[in-house]
């Protein structure tokens, strides 16, 4: 009964035209990236992860990811999220399924994972595109770390799959905030400002470092320690840290969507 | 209904761990519980340091700076902050240190043949073969002065100045550990009131270093593990293979690129020059050296403009000059080269800097 109901959230989600160019457009990145950092040829380099991405292809889609998770990621969580609650209460449908005798938390568990089904999907995509577009843009020799050793494909693929994990898991937090504030109006548009603004104030707040004790609290400064896994041996600490802020979003977001929905009248 | 109820409870349940979860991250770790461990004499701790063989460990070290240094943009690691490293060494010479800064990353490994430096922000290996072969080890055993006696003969030195004492016990790292105190007498006019070392109880390894100024409560300074594993590790971290597009240099080789380029070298060389002179002892020992009025004026520009933000002019029966001051030491640099530094008030610098040749 559930799966069938999580199926079918996952096609209607897939059948929205703004679902399809927006997986179009996330794929254009590390397309854009590697073609930029190919052109840039020897001279190229930057700061940080750009530094290494010369030659090494499979870093494109770790390097894209990190990119886009401070705010094209954010977006797609927060559109999907809006469309999920506010989008159906827009167009008079989520009456339909709040009367039906279906339980409320259950429909937010089924919103939740089509959340989750999409943000891993189109997460995937991106790095695949990028393993593709990375390799044959800047060529590929086994995957190079930020410390100077080189990993075989195999476990290069493992640390792309580790780090499409991380990222979907922050981009699902997000995403369930995102909820939070969708279940409380019936415009799609405004979750997708308030949720954009929200990622946009933390990531200045962050920069301020007279705000320091507040930094622990926002998400986005679990962002940057993420890089982490192109460090060898990975240190976990980071990666923890970010992962459990994010955890603490989760059930965040998802608590307050869940009270909102309770006592939500039909 | 009653079952609506549940739900709503458990959902702000969900809420409110989830923000106390939040608060929980943000607080900084606690030092727990000080673990109780049989008295030791402040000697036989330092002689115990001392005789302790290295062994095997891999941890994190975490620099916690204080000191009030200004932020410099081209040196980020010495501006006021934490600022994290990692390590490795199988207690034989073999030794692994990762240093992130930022995104980046700076890797040196030493295998016991060869020194690897590699810096990620621009994709070189700095190769360095050590000179000598290493010798077999019994005859720099011979060489070598016991142990014991060494640290007898520092106990002695250091007593002349300070005060050592054990005071009491410390977890660092999940380790239980001793804390030795340095006091410096009270005769020794030094900004530093004192520093602590952690000693594992076990290892007989510093696992932490603290230095505490006059007047302020929080260290200035503290470098310490807060995560170590000591056991053999991985052969494998102490091996490093170029990547396969990185540049390969060598250490003279850009050593020569660099004297060129960098404007600070001239500086450098001519503070080379001279060798330094150690005025007083004890705590409150100042260094100084004279910098040949030639290269007072070759200083380049730039340079001369970052040491005029950081200092202030001051002037007295010594003559005039700048005064650059961080909470542990002072460095006064006169207008006509001569430049004396220490761990001391601003004022003892005044009255040795007459003493410079």
């Amino acid at each position: 009964m559930i799966t069938r109901q999580f199926g079918s959230e996952v096609r209607w989600m897939l059948r929205r035209p703004r679902t399809i160019i927006g997986l179009f457009g996330l794929v254009l990145v590390p397309i854009i990236i590697s073609f930029g950092i190919w052109t840039a040829g020897d001279g190229g380099g930057g700061p940080g992860l750009a530094a290494i991405l010369q030659g090494n292809g499979m870093v494109v889609p770790i390097f894209t990811l990190f990119l886009s998770l401070n705010l094209l990621l954010p977006l797609v969580a927060s559109i999907w999220a809006a469309d999920g609650l506010a989008g159906e209460a827009q167009h008079g449908t989520l009456r339909g399924l709040l009367v039906a005798p279906v339980s409320r938390v259950r429909l937010l568990f089924v919103k939740l994972f089509g959340l989750t089904a999409m943000s891993l999907f189109a997460v995937t995509l991106m790095a695949v595109v990028g393993i593709i577009a990375g390799t044959a843009f800047l060529g590929t020799n086994g995957m190079m770390t930020l410390s100077g050793t080189t990993l075989s494909t195999g476990q290069g693929l493992l640390r792309i799959a580790l780090f499409v994990v991380l990222v979907t898991f922050q981009m699902v937090s997000i995403g369930a905030v995102a909820l939070a504030v969708s279940s409380t109006t019936e415009h799609p548009l405004v979750v997708q400002a308030a949720t954009m603004t929200t990622i946009i104030v933390f990531q200045v707040l962050g920069q301020f470092s007279s705000l320091d004790w507040l930094h622990p609290f926002l998400i986005t400064t679990g962002f940057p320690g993420l890089i982490d896994v192109m460090r060898d041996p990975i240190p976990l600490g980071q990666i923890w840290d970010s992962t459990l802020l994010a955890g603490c979003y989760l059930l965040i977001g998802t608590g307050l969507a869940a009270m909102r929905l309770i006592t939500k009248d039909s | 209904m009653n079952k609506r109820k549940v739900t709503l409870a458990v959902a702000t349940a969900g809420v409110l761990t989830g923000a106390a979860g939040l608060s929980l991250l943000a607080m900084p770790a606690g030092a727990g519980q000080p673990p109780s461990l049989p008295d030791v004499s402040a000697e036989s701790l330092v002689e115990q340091v001392m005789t302790a063989k290295p062994g095997a460990f891999g941890g994190t070290v975490e620099v916690d700076n204080k000191l009030g240094l200004p932020s410099i943009a081209e040196i980020p690691q010495l501006a006021d902050g934490k600022h994290s490293a990692r390590i490795w060494t199988d207690g034989n010479g073999k030794l692994r240190l990762a240093l992130p800064n930022g995104q980046s990353e700076q890797t040196i490994v030493d295998d016991g043949k060869t020194t690897w430096s590699w810096n990620s922000k621009d994709n070189e290996v700095t190769k360095s073969e050590h000179k000598d072969s290493p010798e077999p080890k019994e005859s720099t055993g011979e060489k070598a002065i016991d142990p014991a006696t060494a640290a007898k003969e520092i106990v002695t030195k250091t007593k002349e100045f300070s005060d050592i004492t054990v005071d009491g016990t410390a977890r660092v790292a999940n380790r239980a550990a001793y804390e030795l105190v340095l006091t410096p007498k009270p005769t020794e006019k030094t900004l530093i009131r004192e520093v602590r070392i952690a000693v594992d109880s076990e290892l007989k390894m510093p696992l932490r270093v603290a230095v505490l100024t006059n007047g302020a409560s929080e260290p200035a300074g503290t470098v310490g593990f807060t995560q170590i594993n000591v056991g053999p590790q991985d052969a494998k971290l102490f091996e490093f293979t170029p990547p396969a597009n990185a540049k390969v240099t060598t250490p003279e080789a850009k050593e020569a690129q660099a004297r060129e380029q960098l404007p600070e070298a001239g500086l450098e060389a001519a503070l080379q020059g001279k060798d330094p002179q150690i005025f007083g002892t004890g705590w409150d020992s100042v260094i100084g050296a004279r910098i040949p009025a030639d290269a007072m004026t070759q200083v380049p520009t730039e340079a001369q403009g970052l040491v005029d933000r950081f200092t202030k002019k001051v002037s007295g029966s010594w003559g005039s000059g700048k005064l650059f001051t961080t909470k542990v030491a002072t460095i006064l640099i006169a207008d006509d080269g001569r430049v004396v530094a220490g761990a001391v008030p601003e004022q003892v610098l005044f009255d040795t800097i007459g003493q410079v040749k």
